[in-house]
């Protein structure tokens, strides 16, 4: 096989795109962990769900309970209303899935957030059926060329999202007060609380925020596969596998893993073999935990599952 | 609170423990505590290891939750109240076992103190530039002018846990008067100070007293609680067994058998 600059471009791209979704919901992963001090596993449904939502609303006809309907709204439309109804759904979750179980440790926590995934991914089947459903993108053409790359208008729509969002959260946690609360409720909720930090507050703030992640990678990510109700299991898997080559807790190793990750397997995909691509992030994942346990950016093991 | 009210917290004390009971399991850490603290005070809280004394601190704080008893904060009952409830009603604190948030800087330590006289809410935190902008940048101006306050402006871009212990003392100082606070408790503030940075201590908790802040402190330095108190409690086995000003507290025969063993002459 010889070597192609024009193809590497283009692979790094795609590669790019899909380490920024899992960048995401690592991000996802890591803003809890650090609040709560437990992983959501169901940071995969909060890709999913919305996902089936949008295109509920998007496409000309879709199959709801068993029912036809004929919405097809507006795309920037509907993508504001998943925000919105994801912005409660995070509240929601947070009031049922982790807010009355906060004093028990972390196992119930973890074994809610199971709980709600499976319910999620079971509503989703009960709901829309288990055919997959094709999103359709904001773009009119597949591909555009830039000088002799053929791109993914959407691959670079993700790149760009994802640009913005880690700006965001970088302006927030270094340059809001809300953001310096949230760091200092990561680092030591009681004396949080004692400074006068309203952390449950602080805590469903996070839980929105990481509902929002996940919901923008899915409205980015679902044009380019289809929308099942494993889309977010493979997804979260590979960014759960993300946050742990960056160094568990951290959220420069977040977005770093992500991107490493998405990259290798884009690249592994096409020069060894694309049957192995779901495989390529744990052998990356397995190679990074025998050399540097910690992480690229670890500072210390994770103590909880 | 109505006028009536307030003339009774302003006679009565600016803080009020009545029969305050706290136990861990079998162990009863504050038993029947009455104490008073004025306004404007310096008020040390003494006693052997295991008196009670940071019990009674973290009670206040509500980092703990009484047992039995009433603490009244100028007139307003504070037991059963959430800690960052308390923290809003202007009662800061500083911790035996320093409790910085290690990877934020020293500013930032001191800017989420500040955070309890803000009013920023989630959404316009969002927001750019009017009202965040401008918060944000009077909060960092307080904030440099408390380390500056406290002595440590020049350290205020590190993190706190590259600090030095004596000068993380201070920085929760100044996280603490960073909430503006009507009642600052102190923890052992002396602790792993050499005597320099004790003076300069003693110099410190004046100015903030100076400033319209009531003090409570815990000490075990005899020099420092002597020379900056203006009432002394001594607690024994979770029990007031003694309170008024630093002079008779030496000279009190309860005190010298129950707590001290000897004389205070010597301190």
């Amino acid at each position: 096989m010889q070597f192609d600059p024009v193809a590497n471009m283009q692979l790094l791209v795609s590669g790019l795109a899909f380490g920024s979704i899992y960048a995401l919901v690592a991000l996802g992963f890591v803003l809890i962990y650090n609040a709560v001090g437990v992983v959501n596993f169901a940071q995969g449904e909060f890709v999913m769900f919305p996902s089936y939502v949008a295109v509920s609303f998007i496409l000309p006809a879709v199959t709801v309970f068993g029912t036809v309907v004929h919405w097809q709204l507006p795309i920037v439309g509907v993508y504001v209303l998943v925000l919105v109804l994801m912005t409660g759904f995070g509240l929601l979750f947070n009031r049922i899935a982790y807010h009355p179980l906060r004093d028990r440790g972390w196992m119930p926590v973890v074994i809610s957030t199971i709980g709600v995934s499976i319910f999620l991914r079971n509503a989703a089947q009960l709901i829309w059926g288990s055919q997959p459903i094709v999103m359709p993108s904001l773009f009119a053409v597949d591909t555009i060329s830039v000088g002799p790359l053929h791109i993914r208008p959407q691959d670079l729509l993700i790149i760009a999202v994802t640009a913005v969002l880690i700006a965001f959260q970088f302006f927030l946690f270094e340059r809001t007060t809300l953001g310096k609360q949230m760091r200092a409720t990561a680092q030591d909720r009681a004396t949080a609380r004692l400074v006068g930090v309203r952390v449950g507050r602080i805590v469903a703030i996070t839980f929105v925020y990481s509902a929002l992640l996940g919901t923008i990678s899915g409205l980015l990510v679902a044009p380019l596969f289809t929308v099942t109700k494993e889309m977010g299991a493979l997804i979260a898997l590979k960014a759960f596998a993300a946050s742990i080559v960056g160094g568990f807790g951290s959220i420069p190793g977040a977005i770093i893993g992500g991107l490493t990750i998405g990259v290798i397997e884009t690249f592994g995909g096409f020069y060894i073999s694309s049957a192995y691509v779901d495989a390529i992030a744990f052998i990356i994942l397995i190679s990074v935990l025998l050399v540097r346990p910690q992480g690229l950016f670890g500072e210390r093991v994770a103590e909880k599952a | 609170m109505s006028a009536a009210d307030q003339i009774a917290a302003a006679e009565s004390g600016l803080l009020e423990i009545r029969g305050l009971v706290k136990h861990f399991g079998g162990v009863t850490a504050v038993n029947a505590l009455n104490m008073t603290v004025r306004a404007g005070d310096i008020h040390a809280l003494i006693g052997p290891n295991g008196s009670g004394k940071t019990t009674t601190l973290n009670v206040i704080s509500a980092l703990y939750r009484a047992d039995g008893g009433s603490i009244r904060f100028d007139g307003a009952e504070l037991v059963r109240r959430p800690a960052h409830a308390i923290a809003q009603m202007g009662i800061a604190r500083t911790f035996q076992n320093i409790r910085l948030f290690g990877d934020l800087t020293v500013r930032e330590n001191v800017m989420i103190g500040r955070h309890v006289r803000t009013r920023v809410g989630f959404v316009g935190a969002l927001l750019p530039g009017g009202a965040t902008a401008r918060e944000e940048r009077e909060t960092r101006e307080r904030a440099l002018e408390l380390l500056a306050f406290v002595g440590l402006e020049r350290t205020a871009g590190a993190s706190a846990r590259s600090l030095p212990y004596g000068d993380q003392r201070r920085v929760e100082i100044a996280r603490a008067l960073a909430s503006e606070p009507r009642l600052l408790l102190l923890d052992e503030p002396a602790a792993g100070m050499n005597p320099a940075e004790t003076d300069a201590l003693v110099a410190l908790l004046r100015t903030i007293r100076d400033k319209g802040t009531t003090l409570l402190l815990i000490e075990h330095d005899m020099n420092l609680v002597m020379s900056v108190s203006d009432r002394v409690t001594v607690l024994n086995f979770g029990q007031h067994i003694a309170e008024g000003p630093p002079a008779d507290i030496a000279r009190n025969p309860d005190v010298i058998t129950a707590y001290l063993g000897g004389t205070l002459d010597a301190a």
